[in-house]
Order: structure tokens, then C-alpha cells, then sequence
């Protein structure tokens, strides 16, 4: 299951933008539209198929499609050490 | 003309006496142009022998060290220990010069030299009233949208700036600041008002006002300056708890990006453009981003 590590940072969302600070550098992070969908669908209850089935339904779009996009974000938050897991 | 009871409290905690003021912290001395602010006490070392010392409930109290020169005291007692006094007792201060217009108020923040000050003078030389210059504070006590004080309405302005407003000098500011100060064209002396919009003053070719994601606005807000920093220190704010405070903002106030020209001939296209918006009489763009803002 993917999981956030949750205490090297810390999130808001305001309006349409889900905005995350890693806790060691002050980087922010900004989210919208998919990234801050599937951003939002890492609770440690799924992994990455069922991440990409969800959103794909959502998005009406094919696995495919979405998984490729999901599997470049997921890419880019283990690459900053923000999730872990499969 | 009766103040509100904001205003009344921040003039009384405000109040100046003269006295000896401790010059080390736990033993050590503090270092010239320091402060320090711990709980309800703000200790600040300034430039030319100055030192000031606020305690809440006891207002603040002054020692003139050798060479210090009065005339210099208003500089940081309208800054630094107005912000820490604003800070201690609930209130909100952001670096940032104001002026009120159909019963709101417009801010202008920016880093130092940015032009905030220039601009208020120039709005309120073409009828928008100066609300407050350098601080603006906010009082997040009431419901609805964030309630902004009046503040001090001395302007600071540099040579240039002076030449480029045509506001009338009066003495220097003192201290490292080679500044003058002026007094507005109009100034509000009414009550508090409610924010309507804080502009992030930046360079660029052509004048455009424009929306900025959360992200932005909370990033410019992050921006080190001693308002931020006491805000942080006397609520003591881990970095997590910062990030907080600044969404916090970011969700109660508009904020937008205010580009201009940064060239002297070009400084009446800005203040044009910033009042034709603050007014509504700017020209709607096509693109459903700027619904939000402007250009002129």
C-alpha cells in the first residue's frame, strides 16, 4: 500500500490547490488538478492499481492513460522521500 | 474622532516613557540593529545608540544611549516595536503601505524598494486616501474578512520618490535611511476597514494585475521580513506552524500580483493602473485567468 511519510511534511489545501511543505528544506510543493487527486488518495488503504482504477472511473479515462501519469508523479514524491510503499 | 477599541489599545500599549533599558540578553550584549521577543517583551537595539523595551500592559520604555538623537526615535518606534507591540496583542502585522477606497482597504507589499510607499503617496495625490504606510495591521479577532488598523500615516519616501510624487518633504527620517518624510495628499481617519486586497508589488514590462495560485501567495508572504519573523517568535512558531499561519492568510486575504514598470519615466502608467483598479474601472482581459485582475 502507498503511504505519505507524514512527518517530514506537512500540507493545506486552499481553493483548488493542495500545497505541501517538506519540513527540512521549506521546499513547497504545489498540487492541482491530478496530482493533488491522487496526492489525496495515498492513505496507506491503496496501492498503485487501485490508485489508477479510482481515478481512472473519476476521470473517465483508461488505465493507460492514467496509469502513466500516475506512475510519473508517484515517481517524483518517492524521489523526495514523501511516500513509500507500492 | 473615537477610536475603536484596536486602536485604542494598540495607542495606549504604544505609550512612551523614558528610562534604563536592559542592554544584554542573559548576559550577553545585544548586538546593534537586534531585537528580541520573548512572551508579552520586545527588547530592541537600533542603529545609533537607541534602545527600546516593551513590555505589554507598560507600554514602551526609552533609553538614549550616547549620540542618540531623538529625532530618530519615531523610525523604529512606528516599525519595529509597532509590530512587535501589534504581534503581542493579537494582532496580524504585514509589511505593507495602504490606502481605503469605498469603505476598504487595497496593500501594497513588496521587498524594500519595491515602491510601496511611492505608490500610496501617488493613489493618495489622485483621491485615494493614505490608510497606513510601511505596517499594516490586521485584526483576525471578528468574523468576516480580516478587519486591516489605520496606521501611521508619516510616509518615508527617497529623493527620487519625492521627485516622482511631488510630495513635500519634511525632515529626514535619521538613522541609516536616506529618507525624508512627507505627509499624504489625503489620509483616512476613520476606523478600521475591511482587507480587500493585498498586491504583491514586482517589475515588469507592462502593467497587469494578476491572480496568484495559494502557493504563490503563501511563498511571498514567506518573505523574512521582522513583521513575519516577531509573529513567529512570539507565538513561537515551528516551521509546520508558519506554513499554518501564512495558509491561514492566504485563505482569508485576496491577493494578486500588481507587475509595472520599474523605470522612473514610466511610474504614472503603474499608479494609473493601480487606481483604475482599486476604482473597477480597469479593462476586463479575454482570459478566464484573469478574470481576477487586469490589465491597463
Amino acid at each position: 500500500m502507498l503511504t505519505k511519510q507524514a512527518d517530514i511534511f506537512t500540507e493545506t489545501r486552499i481553493e483548488d490547490e493542495v500545497v505541501v511543505m517538506l519540513l527540512s528544506t521549506g521546499a513547497f510543493l504545489s498540487l492541482t488538478g491530478t496530482s493533488a487527486a491522487i496526492w489525496e488518495r495515498i492513505d496507506g488503504t491503496r496501492d498503485r492499481d487501485s490508485l489508477v482504477a479510482g481515478l481512472a472511473g473519476e476521470y473517465d479515462a483508461s488505465d493507460s492513460e492514467i496509469g502513466a501519469d500516475v506512475d510519473s508523479f508517484l515517481a517524483q514524491l518517492r524521489e523526495a522521500g514523501l511516500i513509500a510503499g507500492d | 474622532m473615537t477610536q475603536s477599541p484596536a486602536q485604542a489599545l494598540l495607542a495606549r500599549e504604544s505609550r512612551v516613557g523614558f528610562g534604563p533599558v536592559p542592554h544584554t540578553l542573559e548576559g550577553t550584549p545585544m548586538p546593534e540593529t537586534s531585537w528580541y521577543l520573548a512572551g508579552d517583551e520586545f527588547l530592541l537595539r537600533a542603529h545609533g545608540g537607541h534602545y527600546m523595551h516593551y513590555r505589554k500592559g507598560a507600554g514602551v520604555t526609552i533609553e538614549r544611549g550616547p549620540g542618540a538623537r531623538p529625532e530618530e526615535e519615531p523610525l523604529w518606534l512606528s516599525g519595529s516595536v509597532y509590530s512587535a507591540i501589534a504581534c503581542i496583542n493579537g494582532f496580524v502585522p504585514i509589511h505593507a503601505s495602504a490606502v481605503c477606497h469605498d469603505g476598504a482597504v487595497h496593500a501594497f507589499t513588496g521587498p524594500s524598494g519595491a515602491g510601496k510607499s511611492t505608490l500610496v503617496t501617488a493613489l493618495a495625490a489622485r483621491g485615494l486616501p493614505l490608510f497606513s504606510d510601511d505596517t499594516l495591521v490586521l485584526d483576525p479577532s471578528g468574523e468576516g474578512p480580516l478587519l486591516a488598523l489605520p496606521g501611521h500615516k508619516r510616509l518615508k519616501l527617497t529623493s527620487e520618490a519625492l521627485a516622482l510624487t511631488g510630495a513635500a518633504a519634511r525632515e529626514e527620517v535619521g538613522g541609516v535611511v536616506a529618507k525624508r518624510y512627507a505627509e499624504p495628499e489625503q489620509l483616512w481617519t476613520g476606523g478600521p476597514l475591511p482587507l480587500a486586497a493585498l498586491y504583491f508589488l514586482e517589475a515588469g514590462d507592462t502593467c497587469a494585475i494578476a491572480p496568484l495560485l495559494p502557493s504563490e501567495r503563501m511563498l511571498r508572504l514567506r518573505d523574512g521580513h521582522y513583521t513575519t519573523m516577531q509573529y513567529a517568535a512570539h507565538h513561537q512558531l515551528d516551521a509546520a506552524q508558519l506554513f499554518a499561519h501564512l495558509a491561514r492568510l492566504s485563505a482569508a486575504i485576496p491577493m494578486q500580483v500588481f507587475r509595472r514598470p520599474f523605470a522612473a519615466t514610466r511610474f504614472a502608467e503603474g499608479v494609473a493602473c493601480a487606481e483604475a483598479h482599486i476604482r473597477g474601472k480597469d479593462t476586463p482581459t479575454p482570459s478566464d485567468e484573469r478574470q481576477a485582475g487586469g490589465q491597463c
